[in-house]
């Protein structure tokens, strides 16, 4: 720390760019992706989860309607769901890719690697809560009690994530333990190539139509090759409308990557739905 | 007064402090301090570490069976996974093998019926008792006041027990009411055939749904996830006539609002516009039944009645005419299914009239291979509903069945069990009807067993009543099975078939209508009490689970509070504004102090409720949460399936 600066991460060096991608018209909002989440990360089991300040969750199954647009009655109006979690964004320069909250955070407990996820670590965090005020997604949970596991539920504990204690922030990592653990086993066949390894988080295995999609976004043959996903015109960001502005209005697209801090996000939703399009961009009006 | 030397002051507050330093010393308080230290410096917990293992295993909770992996951890169970197939069932398999609550020891009442106390018992004496118990009703000539109750998951207990019932004597064999039990009433009365309803949706290209959520949980959910992608790929077309803006609604091409409770007339009006067309049916009375649909439910009448306009049912008949693979499917509802056998008779005749009925791409008839019929000489009631309502018994089977909480009819069930009665549950977790139970017989969850190995002296259902079984006189022989291996090749196969010929039930028709107008014009109550389904509790059973309270939102539940959906029109005309308090009341009483959520997404007149809440038993995580509204939903039993008829309510607020 003392005045060495780290060596700068550039997203072009990067040996892997997790991203997912999300088909809103095949979701049908059943749950299991949240559900195999909270297994998978050791969510924690309150007396009453239903308690929305107390509950810890990674991964937020919202319900989106377009009731509140001018002119909406019954009978036109529709619902949708949306599976929200970290965005693990990249910040808006490649060279220097830093998304809002490793930006803030004092004790480096939250970090970019080398694989594009934002870490976080949950035993080294001080419970500042820089990064949940920075977070533009409301992604990352603080623990404000203990988490208590009654009696046997203790048992079904993932030992690859570690509890958290009261007082840190936690978050979505796309289940990277689960890619350390994939590495960890072709490493012991032998293999150290680490464009070889694919993984997927437990919220896309999960999804039974389909819905949900992982991959590598620098990678052509991988279902979120984001070269694709960029023309693809279902595709939308939360915070997104700059990415259609890269072809019609190139100028303004510039002008837009450079405000401070532009999350980036290497989450993409699918749409064919035009209401649902307008309200996940938040930027169409200005 | 006299004065205070310096000196004594001093003295004074030395005491003080000295008491004081010993009084918190032995308060515990620097103990409990000491304790937040490490809490707050530490992490509380560290899973116990242990070799990694993948266990091949089938998900038992649907006929679909659908492969699964169970990720072991040593001896511990910690995820399962089920690689885009299925539905989200599976995933919920740990919560309810490691739940803190499960039952560990067969159970034998030591309080008061319904007071939940219970002591251990073993499972050699609780069989001997319940053996004890058939043989003397047996014996003294009264096999027919044995009962059983199947919930509409238990799958081959369902079938032993069901076995273990009529080969002692008792024709009282009842399953709570779903999609295959209504339809399967429905299909006896108009094609005179055993079997429910099979919509063949992998190979259909209209699909038009009379309220049945078809994406929410309906029938098999993992078969509909996989159909949905299906008619995505196929450009199938799918349009879902519901009274709320459900995510099936959303999903679809088109949704078509309707008012509530009107399916059935919409279905005719529908028939009408076919019969315009030229269609007809080539089944029994069909010249009757077409004079009704000509005379009474023109499209004017019709659009009247559902609030669908005349110009969409004319184009819904149309294009359902146009399609090659036409279906029109039955049963309101999501995880919870609600219809009369004459909606099921109306929507079958457009069925009949668009010639799907009995071909690929069409509706067909299922039936799943069971361990075969036995005879009984005596009739028992029609239904679960007709039986709580009008049956008697002197012993009763619950298995992975909830009817106190679920059916319309579970106060009075509860009743009934409270009398002199025997009362034999089998669950995982106590539930309300367990608890009015004189033995529990703890089972095992789905993932246990096969492949994870059972905790505590938990058995699967079927090993259970295989043993109750064997130890009743006189029935070895119709029990060759030894364990549940032996009896799961046997059962569950699908066997579908072609749908034989349709007989359209005039009489009931008139009968229903005729009811219908009735209760549709009641100024009493102005508003339609319209039941919902929340993510994953579906009808009741998964709020036991942490992860599915996870998943509600804040107009949901917060705290204990349920919260029921108006329309803002509704809202201002009762006026109530949001996050009122308010008490909903229907001609069978009121439920209590429920929140209002305003939302467009309900039609006008309505007032939609979560069902599954509100349960008095049933661990410490579903318990005193929210109401439940089939305490006041309709209770008109419907004369061919014997089941209430609970979709339709009316209701007024205050």
């Amino acid at each position: 720390m003392s005045g060495q600066e780290a060596p700068k991460k550039k997203v072009s060096d990067m040996k892997r760019l997790w991203g997912m991608s999300i088909d809103l018209d095949k979701c049908t909002g059943c749950g299991a992706c949240q559900v195999a989440c909270s297994q998978e990360n050791n969510m924690p089991i309150f007396e009453d989860d239903s308690d929305l300040p107390k509950r810890v969750v990674f991964l937020d199954l919202m319900k989106v309607t377009n009731e509140m647009d001018k002119g909406a009655k019954f009978g036109d109006v529709k619902v949708a769901y949306l599976p929200k979690m970290c965005m693990q964004c990249a910040g808006n320069d490649p060279d220097n890719p830093y998304p809002p909250c490793v930006s803030v955070c004092p004790v480096v407990a939250t970090d970019i690697g080398d694989d594009g996820v934002v870490s976080q670590i949950w035993s080294r965090c001080i419970g500042c809560r820089y990064c949940q005020a920075s977070c533009p997604y409301e992604a990352r949970v603080f623990h404000w009690w203990k988490p208590v596991y009654e009696g046997s539920f203790k048992e079904g504990l993932n030992p690859d994530v570690s509890v958290s204690s009261r007082g840190a922030v936690v978050k979505c990592t796309f289940c990277s333990h689960i890619w350390k653990r994939e590495r960890d086993r072709m490493i012991a066949k032998g293999i150290t190539d680490i464009n070889a390894v694919q993984y997927t988080p437990s919220c896309v295995s999960s999804c039974p139509t389909g819905a949900m999609k992982f991959g590598d976004l620098k990678d052509p043959r991988s279902p979120v090759y984001e070269e694709k996903l960029r023309r693809d015109p279902r595709a939308v960001r939360l915070v997104h409308s700059i990415d259609e502005l890269r072809d019609t209005n190139p100028a303004e697209y510039d002008r837009r990557m450079k405000i401070k801090q532009f999350p980036n996000p290497k989450v993409w939703y699918l749409t064919g739905s035009e209401w649902l399009r307008k309200k996940l961009s938040v930027f169409e009006k200005s | 007064m006299e004065k205070l030397e310096r000196r004594e002051v001093i003295m004074m507050a030395g005491g003080a402090l000295a008491g004081a330093t010993v009084g918190t010393l032995f308060s515990g308080a620097p103990f409990l301090g000491l304790q937040w230290l490490v809490e707050w410096t530490q992490d509380q917990f560290v899973p116990a570490p242990g070799e990694e293992k993948y266990l091949q295993g089938r998900c038992l909770l649907c006929p679909s069976a659908c492969a699964l992996l169970v990720r072991m951890i040593g001896n511990r169970a910690v995820k399962v996974e089920t690689a885009n197939t299925g539905c989200y069932k599976p995933q919920l398999a740990i919560q309810m093998l490691y739940h803190p609550e499960r039952i560990k020891n067969p159970l034998k009442r030591i309080g008061k019926k319904g007071s939940g106390k219970f002591a251990p018992v073993s499972w050699e004496e609780a069989i001997k008792d319940i053996a004890a118990k058939i043989d003397g009703l047996r014996s003294s000539g009264n096999a027919t006041r044995i009962a059983a109750v199947s919930g509409s998951a238990a799958f081959a207990s369902g079938e032993i027990l069901k076995r273990l019932v009529r080969a002692s004597g008792s024709p009282n064999v009842y399953s709570e009411p779903c999609l295959n039990t209504l339809s399967a009433a429905a299909t006896r009365l108009t094609q005179g055939q055993s079997g429910s309803i099979y919509y063949d949706f992998e190979n259909a290209d209209f699909i038009l749904s009379f309220g049945a959520r078809l994406v929410e949980g309906w029938g098999d959910p993992g078969r509909m996830n996989k159909a949905l992608v299906g008619w995505k790929e196929r450009k199938a077309r799918y349009v879902q006539i519901d009274t709320a803006c459900t995510r099936s609604a959303s999903m679809a091409d088109r949704w078509v609002p309707v008012n509530a409770g009107t399916e059935t007339v919409l279905a005719l009006g529908i028939a009408n516009q076919l019969i315009a067309m030229g269609r007809r049916s080539g089944g029994a009375n069909f010249a009757q039944w077409s004079q009704i649909v000509i005379n009474d439910y023109a499209p004017e009448r019709v659009a009247e009645i559902t609030g669908v306009g005349v110009d969409a049912i004319r184009e819904i008949a149309r294009e359902f005419a146009s399609a090659r693979n036409p279906i029109a499917v039955a049963g309101r509802g999501a995880s919870a299914v609600s219809s009369s056998t004459v909606e099921f008779a109306a929507v079958q005749a457009l069925n009949s009239l668009a010639g799907s009925l009995g071909r690929r791409g069409g509706v067909l008839l299922v039936d799943y291979a069971g361990l075969g019929e036995v005879a009984v000489n005596a009739a028992g009631a029609r239904g679960l509903d007709d039986f709580i309502k009008n049956g008697a018994a002197d012993l009763i089977f619950i298995n992975e069945a909830n009817p106190v909480h679920r059916s319309v009819y579970g106060k009075a069930f509860a009743e009934k069990l409270k009398k002199d009665t025997m009362v034999v549950a089998l669950l995982p977790l106590l539930n309300d009807s367990a608890a009015y139970a004189d033995y529990v017989l703890p089972t095992i969850s789905p993932i246990e067993g096969e492949p994870v190995g059972p905790r505590f002296r938990a058995m699967h259902p079927v090993d259970a009543l295989l043993a109750i079984a064997k130890a009743v006189k006189g029935l070895e022989s119709a029990f060759p099975w030894t364990g549940r291996k032996d009896v799961f090749s046997l059962i569950g196969r699908q066997n579908v078939k072609a749908a034989g010929n349709f007989t359209f039930p005039v009489e009931l028709f008139k009968a229903y209508l005729a009811e219908f107008s009735k209760k549709i014009g009641d100024k009493n109550y102005p508003l339609a009490l319209l039941p919902i389904e929340a993510p994953m509790v579906g009808d009741g059973d998964g709020l036991a689970l942490p992860y599915v309270l996870k998943g509600l939102d804040s107009v949901t539940l917060t705290g204990a509070k349920l919260w029921v959906m108006m329309n803002p029109e509704t809202a201002k005309r009762e006026g109530v504004s949001e996050g009122s308090r308010i008490d909903i009341e229907s001609a069978r009483g009121e439920i209590g102090s429920v929140k209002v959520h305003i939302t467009k997404t309900i039609a006008p007149g309505a007032v939609a409720i979560p069902i599954g809440f509100g349960h008095e038993f049933y661990t410490r995580y579903a318990e005193d949460k929210g109401v439940n509204a089939k305490e006041i939903m309709s209770d008109d039993i419907d004369p061919i399936s014997g089941a209430a008829d609970w979709w339709f309510t009316r209701v007024k607020i205050s």
